[in-house]
């Protein structure tokens, strides 16, 4: 469904973490870019980015959990994995709040990060499949005329064509031919499937 | 013919003569002259009365029935009583013989017969004056005299006099205390067997030796002195010559048992000590307390290196695990791991070196790379979105003499304060750290912070212990700092810097400098 490469965006200010743990992820195959500062990051983000984020929670200039809070107002999917300290642990029970997929003590074993990290770029490619039928589900509502679209909202609100057409005074034929063309537009058969795919994607219209 | 006449004189006048015709003559001219006359007209009866009532003048007939002139005269002169007293002869003999006897005997003068009233009122006066200031001379004499020894008999110190042997021509009551025997014991004993074990094998070294044989003042403190029973005693002395015309006649030695003085400076020494060993204490404390309060910080600083040198292991066994294994790049990450132990290393060799205890003492410092690794220190212990510290320091600023630790531990103090007051205030101005020369011979080092500022109350009670501005101080932080700021001979204050925020400053003595330096000018800075 989807072929875009998953990559582990690396935050971390501290060079030597930063580098080694850079050196690890690849050793392990897998396609790793880091960055030096949260702002760096920030400055790099867009939503075609795939993978997962470890992200140090304590850094100096922008935080972990800033940068957090950032990507959620440009609602990115991006898993976090946070890498904390000691002492960071009440951090840490914050950052889960603001939807972090998990944390990760310093220091850790490199088996503990690498099964947070698959875990987390499974998140994403199954948040990544989602998002892309959710919004093949948009392409297709898009399509309907304003019309079709009105007639859809009064299908899914469960009115029957009779009270559609008084309501709409038009025929009942005419309803009959739109809601047609609805569920064609739509890819279904059923009323059912139609409002479950409609409601899916109701925060993403709105 | 043997009463007192004239009560009230100060003068005291013997007339003498077997004569009444002379005696009524005499007295007639003496009489309202304001002498107290006494009469006599025989020897045994002017004997009598000079001894009872020791007249100043004695006017004396020589030729006299049973006991003449010049015997009274010698007779008078024998009793110690009246020896003093002056004779004035009265005769007839005119002659030169007559008039060196009398003189011989002991007499004053001598006034021929028949005798003019004037030269008698006028001898008689003069002589009569001599014998008054003479004996004036000796009553006060005598007061002096008594003076002296109540002086030497009340003086807690012993007093010796000594001939130039050595031996003790006098002691005062003191001396014998000391000594532990009466003053009349002393006497006559030589000084340098009595008071020194050593006396028969070497006493040409003993104490006291220079001034007796070449005059030469001296003293010494806490020296080992004998007593009579052979106990010892520590000793101060001071000896200083005798000399009389430059001619030395032995030595004056004052001297006294100093045991309880050495008791009591013993005792100030070791209250001394147990203050500087609380003091180090307290800020032995105090700096556990502070690696208490930044512990966070440190695992995270010691968990960087770790973490680095986990993930380069890991890198480099995948490295072996290969057919072949690129050997440069798997030395390039073993450097990696080495450098990163290192770093590990040199933070817990900080930690360790800030908990010493007791601190390692002064020494010459630089000051700029004591604040560059309070910097780093203090960095640790800083939240995210801070403005930071930044040090500047004057070029070719000397070195200080000082404990390194403790100096470290009022500096992080200060900027962990100031960190915390710019966190207050939510500002992002970092803490600006300086230090430059102030004066000569000292070395000035101030925490500058925009934070929140100081209270009303700080100039009285910011320095002392158990007055905090923090929720969770203890108020122990800037009280030590004072103490060992001081103990480094420096001082500490603040001031309220015009466009807010709080200026903490210490200063230090430059290594070599003269005195204290950091002392008088700065203090009055200081609260």
């Amino acid at each position: 469904m989807t072929d875009i490469q998953q990559t582990v965006y690396v935050v971390e200010d501290d060079e030597a973490v930063r580098d080694s743990l850079e050196l690890l992820l690849k050793s392990d195959g897998k396609p790793v870019k880091t960055y030096e500062s949260a702002n760096a990051f920030l400055k790099d983000y867009s939503d075609k980015m795939a993978g997962c984020i470890v992200l140090d929670i304590r850094m100096p200039g922008m935080d972990g959990m800033e940068l957090q809070k950032k990507l959620n107002e440009k609602h990115s999917i991006l898993p976090i994995i946070f890498v904390t300290g000691h002492g960071d642990v009440p951090m840490a029970v914050d950052a889960m709040k603001e939807g972090a997929v998990d944390f990760i003590q310093k220091p850790y074993r490199e088996e503990a990060l690498l099964e947070k990290i698959e875990a987390a770029l499974e998140q994403d490619l199954e948040q990544r499949k989602t998002l892309d039928e959710k919004q093949e589900i948009i392409r297709r509502i898009n399509s309907l005329t304003p019309r079709e679209h009105e007639i859809m909202d009064r299908m899914i609100a469960g009115q029957a064509n009779k009270v559609i057409a008084i309501e709409l005074e038009i025929s009942q034929r005419t309803v009959e031919i739109h809601r047609s063309r609805v569920m064609h537009k739509m890819g279904t058969h059923s009323l059912a499937h139609l409002v479950r795919m409609v409601l899916s994607v109701k925060d993403l219209i709105d | 013919m043997t009463e007192a006449v004239c009560e009230n004189s100060e003068v005291t006048v013997l007339l003498v003569d077997d004569n009444p015709q002379n005696l009524k003559v005499l007295y007639e001219t003496l009489k309202d002259k304001g002498y107290r006359l006494l009469i006599a007209n025989e020897g045994e009866k002017a004997l009598d009365l000079a001894h009872r009532h020791q007249p100043e003048v004695i006017l004396l007939d020589i030729m006299m029935p049973e006991m003449d002139g010049y015997e009274v005269c010698q007779r008078l002169k024998a009793d110690p009583q009246t020896a003093d007293c002056a004779v004035v002869f009265l005769s007839a003999l005119d002659d030169l013989q007559a008039k060196v006897r009398g003189f011989n005997l002991g007499g004053a003068d001598y006034i021929s017969k028949p005798f003019q009233s004037q030269e008698v009122i006028a001898r008689v006066k003069t002589h009569a004056r001599v014998i008054r200031l003479e004996r004036e001379l000796q009553a006060r004499n005598r007061e002096l005299q008594g003076d002296q020894a109540r002086i030497l008999n009340s003086i807690s110190e012993g007093i010796y006099g000594l001939d130039e042997n050595g031996v003790i021509e006098f002691a005062n009551p003191a001396a014998g205390q000391i000594a532990g025997v009466p003053v009349d014991e002393l006497i006559g004993r030589n000084f340098f067997d009595t008071h020194f074990a050593t006396a028969s094998d070497t006493p040409a070294g003993l104490p006291v030796q220079m001034t007796c044989r070449q005059g030469q003042v001296e003293g010494q403190r806490d020296i080992r002195m004998l007593r009579m029973d052979g106990s010892g005693f520590p000793a101060e002395y001071r000896a200083t010559p005798k000399l009389d015309d430059d001619e030395l006649h032995g030595a004056v030695v004052v001297f006294r048992d100093i045991t309880a003085e050495l008791e009591s400076e013993r005792e100030l020494q070791e209250a001394r000590e147990l203050v500087q060993e609380q003091r180090d204490q307290i800020a032995h404390t105090s700096r556990l307390t502070t690696m208490g309060e930044m512990a966070a910080g440190f695992a995270h600083e010691v968990n960087q290196p770790l973490t680095a040198i986990t993930n380069y292991a890991r890198v480099a066994k995948r490295m072996m695990g290969k057919e072949s294994p690129d050997l440069s790049l798997l030395q390039e990450t073993l450097d990696k791991i080495e450098a990163q132990s290192h770093r590990a290393s040199e933070i817990i060799r900080r930690i360790r070196r800030f908990m010493k205890k007791p601190a390692t003492g002064k020494e010459v410092l630089s000051v700029p790379a004591l604040l560059e690794d309070t910097r780093q220190f203090a960095e640790v212990d800083m939240r995210n979105n801070e403005g930071g510290i930044e040090v500047t320091v004057d070029e070719n600023l000397p070195e200080v003499l000082a404990d390194p630790i403790q100096v470290q531990q009022v500096a992080l103090n200060l900027i962990r304060n100031a960190l915390e007051a710019t966190r207050s205030a939510d500002s992002w101005v970092p803490v600006e750290v300086t230090a430059r020369l102030a004066g000569n011979s000292c070395v000035r080092v101030e925490v500058r912070d925009h934070g929140v500022g100081l209270p009303e109350d700080a100039e009285e009670k910011l320095f002392h212990p158990f007055y905090t501005t923090k929720d969770e101080g203890m108020g122990i932080g800037l009280a030590t700092c004072r103490s060992l700021i001081q103990a480094q001979g420096g001082e500490i204050g603040f001031e309220r810097p015009d466009d807010g925020g709080a200026r903490f400053f210490f200063t230090l003595p430059v290594a070599g400098a003269e005195g204290e330096p950091c002392k008088a000018s700065k203090s009055a800075q200081e609260h």
